[in-house]
């Protein structure tokens, strides 16, 4: 592999960590806010970079638990699918570039985005029946803007992983090929 | 694999051991134990080349082609 591409792929390698620690942060962050908030109502008027709920909180409780836990589950799910990118950076071998754990890690990345994207879809919806009843909540919307991109996102890492493990089978061919 | 791979046949017509041939034909214990065993996808010719030289024989001497028979039950 030429030294350009191998810079590149450093250059990857760290700028995965840093999204990663930082999806991690956000979080956790969401994480306790959303605890913190159930407590003291007033965090619901900033819960994280400047997310506004205090309508809803005094409004309809539930609701708010609702929006909450898909923003909070979203930002985990997200967390993890940087985590599973970061682990496969530290698996990668490219002299021998095709391992089966490889090939399940990206398996699982597009499964990952696909519930990303589902979940996104689940939660636009219920966002959108929140606003049409006259709830003032369409700054939650940030959270779940790119399901088209985790979808498409999703279907490439499928076809990656399938011809990942086509690749398997062919370098066990030439590993046996005496 | 209905190839059969008759290397330790022929080792033992030649009272050769594994290490021997493996010095011989400069493959690695490994290779030449996947071979043995048939476990391998593929052969190379150059490969057979120098195994039929060392063992001085004919690559029908090293493979076999044993027809698979199917029993159908009922």
């Amino acid at each position: 592999m030429s030294k350009k591409n191998d810079v590149i792929l450093k250059v990857l390698h760290v700028i995965s960590w840093v999204v990663f620690i930082g999806l991690c942060t956000e979080a956790g962050a969401l994480i306790f806010n959303f605890i913190f908030s159930l407590f003291k109502p007033i965090a619901s008027h900033n819960i994280y970079k400047g997310l506004d709920l205090s309508g809803i909180y005094e409004k309809q409780f539930p609701h708010f638990i609702s929006l909450m836990s898909f923003v909070v589950l979203l930002a985990v799910l997200k967390a993890y699918l940087f985590y599973l990118v970061v682990k496969i950076f530290l698996k990668l071998n490219l002299v021998k570039p095709f391992d089966i754990e490889i090939a399940h890690l990206i398996e699982k990345m597009s499964f990952e985005a696909v519930t990303i994207s589902i979940l996104s879809i689940i939660a636009h919806q219920y966002t959108k029946r929140l606003i049409h009843k006259g709830y003032e909540v369409s700054n939650v919307e940030n959270y779940w803007n790119d399901t088209a991109a985790f979808l498409m996102m999703a279907a490439i890492l499928f076809v990656i992983s399938q011809v990942f493990k086509k690749g398997i089978d062919l370098q066990k061919e030439n590993d046996l090929t005496i | 694999m209905p190839i059969i791979v008759n290397l330790d046949v022929m080792m033992a017509k030649r009272k050769m051991s594994l290490n021997e041939l493996s010095d011989k034909v400069g493959l690695t214990l490994s290779n030449l134990s996947i071979l043995k065993t048939g476990k391998a996808k593929a052969i190379r010719f150059s490969t057979l080349e120098i195994i039929c030289d060392v063992l001085d024989c004919q690559p029908g001497d090293i493979l076999e082609y044993v027809k698979e028979i199917t029993i159908k039950t009922r």
